[in-house]
């Protein structure tokens, strides 16, 4: 068991500077608010977007197409980059799917006992309780 | 003893942490209600319809600024924040740690690197802050959430967005770019949820992003005791692990297929570039795919609240051991591993 003395002393944010980093946050995001909705409210009914389920859309309005090259050209990129990182996260997966398999491998299987495992060292885990700790 | 993974976060980037994936998985389930409306059609009627989904999308992507903001301001003027600065960057033992974890799914190798630090073994000192997972996280993560809170402010504001763009086309084209630029989120956090539930050590949740460090011990055994193995053979599999594990592990992997074919047909909107009515593929198949995806994401917000179960509960037990002199013996462990005797016995 970790007696409290075992804890190490760590070097955290001190109290003013979270302080601080929230102000800013909270003002910064207050700016945000103000900036993006505004207070002309007739604007708000401009460019709405409405999700089909309950009508409207937005797919009349793109039948006219996008005259900004740059933008169709962002949007490529960023569907190849969809693909690429996706492909990518999918190896990360698997690597790591692979290699907990090895890791849980090296462990005790459940209701294993101390005696039968290969480095024996004097504890009884089966009673365990998933706290550890039931030596004497 | 058990050289167990050890604690690196401090009590407020433990809150944070908490504090943004509740803000980014509700933005999920909003976002991608509306772009993947085809197949979560449930999901949107279920949080108010149009109205109440793209309410509760800007009420937590105003939290995500304010959050975001946050962090950045707290990494500026801290000295604890810019002394991290060094940890994040890339370095040689990240690409070193990639290779030998393949290496080491192959057998080719014994143990993992410890700029994998899941179980890497080792004293807590010589685990780096991040591990190579952690520091592309932290990457990708960034840049996505920066552009995703400018292109979402921009979407909010029409008349901003009119100011640089003079059609509502062009304009449209954000909420695209918008949907498009989540999804690499998306797929990451199923991986990030898979990495840190599925361990079989620490399932069924890995508790250092939830338990500050200063609650955790550095070291488990005797001082003198240099480790040499991670000690995961003195470790008991928990019973359900092998199920859990496989059958989340599948969810995963069709969710993050599902979500990535689901972009490529639902482009940002139910709108896709070249118009098609529906907005893409009613498949059955990516229908299931895409909800398991977001039961994937459901699981993480349940793993998440646990792990601050966890920590009150912690919290509980460091505070009863410091009443009595002698310690009970236990372990800050998750019910995954069930931590060897003698890490008891070396305390006494």
């Amino acid at each position: 068991m970790t007696n409290t003395e075992d804890l190490p002393e760590v070097n955290g944010y001190s109290r003013v500077s979270v302080l601080v980093s929230a102000v800013v946050g909270l003002a910064v995001a207050a700016l945000a608010l103000f900036w993006a909705q505004g207070f002309r409210l007739g604007y708000e009914s401009l460019y709405r977007v409405n999700p089909s389920v309950e009508g409207g859309g937005i797919g009349s309005d793109w039948v006219f197409g996008n005259t900004i090259p740059a933008l169709d050209f962002l949007i490529a990129l960023i569907h190849a980059a969809d693909v690429i990182l996706g492909a990518f996260i999918l190896v990360m997966v698997f690597i790591h799917w692979a290699a907990f398999q090895r890791l849980a491998d090296q462990m005790r299987e459940p209701g294993e006992s101390a005696s039968e495992a290969v480095a024996a060292d004097g504890g009884s885990p089966t009673h365990s309780d998933g706290q550890g700790g039931d030596s004497t | 003893m058990s050289n167990l993974d050890h604690g690196k976060f401090t009590r407020v980037t433990t809150l944070f942490h908490s504090l943004l994936g509740l803000d980014v998985f509700l933005l999920f389930f909003t976002g991608y209600a509306i772009m993947f409306n085809d197949e979560l059609w449930w999901m949107l009627t279920l949080m108010g319809g149009a109205s109440g989904v793209t309410a509760i999308h800007r009420i937590t992507g105003i939290g995500l600024v304010a959050l975001v903001i946050f962090w950045i301001t707290l990494q500026l003027i801290s000295s604890t924040g810019r002394s991290n600065f060094s940890k994040i960057l890339p370095a040689k033992g990240d690409i070193d740690a990639f290779i030998q974890d393949i290496q080491f799914v192959l057998g080719r190798a014994d143990e993992r690197h410890p700029s994998a630090r899941q179980f890497a073994g080792y004293k807590a000192d010589e685990v780096p802050l991040l591990s190579y997972i952690g520091k592309g996280v932290v990457f990708i993560f960034s840049i996505e959430l920066t552009l995703l809170a400018i292109s979402g402010l921009l979407i909010w504001s029409k008349t901003g967005l009119a100011a640089m763009f003079q059609t509502k086309a062009a304009a449209m084209a954000f909420v695209t770019f918008h949907g498009l630029l989540g999804v690499i989120m998306l797929m990451g956090v199923m991986f990030h949820i898979f990495e840190h539930g599925m361990h079989p050590a620490f399932y069924p949740v890995e508790t250092k992003a939830f338990i500050p460090r200063s609650m955790v011990p550095e070291h488990h055994g005797d001082d003198d005791e240099e480790p040499d193995t991670t000690g995961i053979e003195r470790l008991s599999l928990s019973p359900s692990w092998r199920t859990v594990s496989t059958i989340f592990g599948a969810m995963t992997v069709i969710g993050i297929v599902s979500v990535l074919i689901g972009s490529i047909f639902d482009e940002g909107y139910p709108v896709p570039r070249e118009l098609a009515i529906g907005g893409g593929p009613a498949s059955i198949l990516l229908t299931i795919g895409i909800n398991l995806g977001m039961v994937v994401l459901g699981v993480g917000l349940v793993l998440s609240m646990y792990g601050n179960v966890l920590r009150i509960r912690w919290e509980q037990q460091l505070e009863r051991d410091e009443r009595p002199a002698a310690a009970d013996g236990g372990e800050p462990q998750t019910d995954g591993g069930q931590p060897e005797a003698d890490d008891a016995e070396s305390e006494h």
